[in-house]
């Protein structure tokens, strides 16, 4: 699990242009949208074309996202009961 | 406040999936008649999968119509562009030579993309399209109708995404009333692109089957191809002439959301200040306006937010006047909606009529608000039309009727 | 135009050192290729990194110049924003292109299609400054900049107490110049900068990228760098003399009455022409000043000619290289600029200083 969790860090901070941040900066837990990390809906299509890219797991409604999307923590478990 | 003398309207063209001229156009609103259909021309994966508002024209049929030779470079948003300003002109029919001075306004977002995505790797092989190379920039079209068309006092175009024809009328206004022009074309086009159409399917908000705009279910829009050209002149140059005018713009205003790149901030503020700043600038009440031809692209964020900024400017649902979006007639046509839905508004102003807004069948339950769903003959007066963009870039117009 | 605006702050990128606080074109950069991309600032020092992380070269220029104009007239915000643009975000709009083509069946990453929007830089600077007044882009090739001149000095006539940020940006492509390159645009032979102008000129231009934006308004300050008095721009001439002239004239100028003239000359020997018309037949006793050969070649590069032009009134001198013809100014009051590009787009703006 955490093996994963450290993938999809490396991943996000690759396909959101965060520069600025390490695999260490990332908590399992930290809410990637809002007050936490700051990502926005354009990232939330983003992490769509990941998931789709990376793991062969397709939303086909971007408002599914909002609960997937949560935290690092629930993006990991929904990739770990969804893929194949 | 005494309103400023209003800008009169003396000519306008249109060419639309639902029409190639206005009278057509208008036959096809009167009659509920929508242009969207599986994509034929656009050679693209998603012809069977996704619907747009094509229009039947191929581009060769465009260049005869026009009498362009075969071997010059043409793209597609500039022969509608064409189609439609020379229909502008012609109703117009003033002399273009009378010394008067006639800037030419337009706007796009498409540009030259259909031939760049067509030539994109054949022109490094092949030096058969390079003659396309130089119609990639947004500019180039109207520099090409100008030359067409003979008008070189003043030529630009805008582009602010979907607002972009809806700016290009209201710099023609501003314009005459500095005075700095005495006369103004101004309009938009897009067509079709493969760019276009992947672009709003990669932000997973162009539908499967048809737009609905307003509606509960909403999930998404419908591109499509258009333009529209509006003749704008002084009211006192407009009345040296036997025809009086097909109506007036009265008022314009253009906000910014500075909210987020795509998404609409809650309240639709931009929207709002917007249209508030149209109906400052035309000394109007929200209650003088008769109809509102609304942006209405049947994205989820746009209809709520334009809603929410409608009910802010009414104060309640029961003050709204008709309104109704009627890009499920054409698709959205990005840089031409403002121009073809101002030809809306003024057919509406003219024929005393409001347009259908098509496929609705449940108000958005937070809204609350139904939109005019069947064609309804009503006194109009003012007509307001309301266009968004990109980059939070809002703009609104003011249609007046021209009176005997 | 309408009536003159004063100009506070002035911020430019470009491929000289025209961020660097304090710069008065004396160290010219050299380069021996084509195109030329713009001198980076660091970024981070003016934009917030969450921002940053989504901008393409064109809202990075555009929001760093705008900032370092805003810093100058001393001024957090504004009432509008007007920009110009040939080409808009063209990284962007080659890059969703390269994607579509090669991956339309499969779901693609939307970044690049939103970016690739010609208002981005225009909709990015609003969203930094949270102004939700006017916002405008101007996409007409070389003229692009003048529009945005234009529509604020109309924009100040509605609205006599509001400040603008206007201004130009331009960036440069991966694919697309070497489309340049298959339609002639560009230079092949000897591409330098300092471009060699007249006697030594070949065909072609050196492609280039900045942005250069204004605090503008009608109000002279204590920070005033100059007013523009007027512009003005016409599609296609086959008179440039009489063009000039006319213009002049609804001024009630005389060549006389200016005291230098900067002049666009690039090194393309079928354009250039038109430049030693204009200099020899009405400004023979003026200095001439040069820009395009150290800035290279865009749509928007009227706007660096611009902030040049108020940079030589604060320093009043004007420096070696940019100077083509030898002639020496008697003083430095009111500048005239006139370019256009490969014989279209023709654009005058004079320019004077306050007090």
């Amino acid at each position: 699990m955490s093996e994963l969790t450290q993938e999809l860090k490396a991943k996000i901070i690759t396909q959101l242009n965060l520069e600025d941040l390490t695999v260490d900066d990332l908590d399992d837990n930290t809410p990637l949208f809002g007050d936490g990390l700051g990502l926005d809906s354009i990232d939330a299509l983003e992490l769509i074309v990941m998931l789709d890219k990376g793991y062969g797991i397709k939303l086909a409604d971007p408002k599914e996202g909002r609960k997937v999307f949560e935290t690092i923590q629930t993006m990991a478990d929904f990739i770990e009961a969804n893929r194949k | 406040m005494t309103p400023p003398e209003p800008i009169a309207i003396t000519g306008m063209g249109a060419i639309s999936a639902i029409g190639e001229d206005v009278v057509s156009n208008f036959r096809s609103l009167e009659q509920s008649r929508h242009g969207i259909g599986r994509i034929t021309r656009l050679d693209t994966f998603h012809h069977d999968r996704l619907m747009a508002g094509e229009i039947g024209l191929s581009d060769k049929a465009l260049y005869e119509r026009l009498a362009i030779a075969d071997h010059e470079a043409y793209t597609r948003s500039t022969l509608l562009a064409l189609v439609a300003a020379k229909e502008a002109l012609d109703m117009a029919g003033f002399d273009r030579h009378d010394g008067y001075r006639t800037g030419l306004i337009s706007a796009t977002t498409v540009g030259g993309m259909d031939a760049t995505e067509r030539y994109y790797d054949d022109y490094l092989s092949s030096a058969e399209h390079r003659h396309f190379i130089p119609t990639h920039p947004c500019g180039y079209g109207a520099e090409q109708m100008a030359r067409y068309f003979g008008v070189n006092d003043f030529v630009t175009t805008i582009s602010t995404a979907c607002s972009s024809a809806a700016n290009a009328i209201m710099l023609g206004g501003r314009m005459i009333r500095a005075g700095l022009l005495d006369r103004a074309i101004v309009g938009g086009a897009d067509c079709l692109s493969k760019f276009t159409i992947n672009g709003f399917n990669s932000l997973m908000i162009y539908s499967a089957t048809h737009c609905r705009p307003f509606d509960g279910s909403r999930d998404g829009l419908n591109l499509g191809e258009a333009a529209a050209y509006l003749v704008l002149e002084t009211a006192g140059l407009a009345a040296r002439r036997p025809q009086k005018p097909l109506a007036y713009l009265s008022g314009y205003g253009n906000a910014n959301d500075a909210f987020h790149q795509t998404a609409s901030s809650d309240n639709g503020e931009g929207a709002y200040l917007a249209m508030k700043s149209a109906l400052q600038v035309a000394a109007l009440h929200p209650a003088d306006i008769d109809y509102i031809n609304a942006h209405g692209t049947a994205t989820p964020n746009n209809d709520l937010t334009e809603g929410h900024a409608l009910l802010r400017i009414y104060g309640s649902k029961d003050a709204l006047p008709a309104f109704s979006s009627t890009k499920a007639f054409t698709g959205h046509t990005l840089a031409a909606a403002g121009a073809i839905e101002a030809v809306f508004s003024i057919l509406a102003l003219q024929h005393q009529v409001v347009f259908p807004n098509l496929n609705f069948s449940q108000p958005i339950a937070s809204l609350d608000i139904l939109p005019q769903t069947q064609l309804k003959h009503q006194q109009i007066d003012h007509v307001l039309s309301n266009s968004f963009g990109f980059g939070g870039n809002c703009t609104a117009l003011l249609f007046s009727k021209a009176h005997d | 135009m309408t009536k003159p605006i004063y100009i506070h702050g002035s911020g430019s990128i470009s491929i000289q050192p025209t961020h660097e606080p304090g710069y008065r074109f004396e160290a010219v950069k050299a380069y021996a290729q084509n195109p030329v991309p713009a001198c980076d600032p660091d970024y981070k020092s003016l934009i917030p990194a969450l921002q940053l992380r989504r901008m393409n070269k064109s809202m990075r220029m555009a929001i760093f110049a705008s900032r370092l104009a805003l810093q100058e007239a001393g001024k957090e915000t504004v009432d509008a924003v007007i920009t110009g643009t040939g080409l808009g975000c063209l990284s962007d709009s080659e890059r969703f292109v390269e994607t579509v083509l090669a991956n339309e069946h499969e779901l693609l990453n939307p970044t690049p299609f939103i970016q690739s929007t010609h208002n981005m830089a225009a909709a990015a600077i609003a969203l930094s400054l949270g102004c939700k007044g006017y916002n405008m882009t101007y996409v007409n090739n070389a003229s692009a900049f003048a529009s945005a001149l234009l529509d604020a000095g109309i924009y100040l006539a509605e609205h006599p107490d509001h400040t603008v940020l206007l201004g130009g940006v331009d960036e440069l492509g991966a694919r697309t110049p070497r489309f340049w390159e298959l339609a002639g645009y560009l230079k092949h032979d000897n591409p330098v900068i300092p471009t060699p102008l007249a006697a030594s000129s070949s065909p072609g231009e050196i492609a280039a990228e900045g942005a250069s934006f204004f605090v503008a308004s009608q109000q002279p300050t204590s920070q005033t760098l100059g007013k523009v008095i007027a512009g003005d721009t016409c599609y296609e001439t086959a008179d440039a003399v009489a063009f000039v002239n006319r213009f002049l004239r609804r001024y009630g100028l005389a060549a006389g009455d200016i005291d230098a003239v900067v002049l666009g000359y690039n090194g393309d020997i079928r354009y250039d022409a038109v430049y030693s018309t204009v200099g020899s037949t009405l400004f023979a006793a003026l200095p001439h000043i040069g820009f395009k050969h150290i800035f290279g070649e865009y749509d928007t590069v009227a706007g660096a000619a611009l902030h040049l032009a108020l940079r030589l009134l604060g320093q009043q001198d004007i420096p070696q290289q940019l100077l083509l013809n030898g002639i020496r100014p008697r003083s430095l009051r009111r500048i005239l600029i006139y370019t256009q590009r490969r014989g279209t787009n023709h654009g005058l703006i004079l320019v004077e200083k306050e007090g």
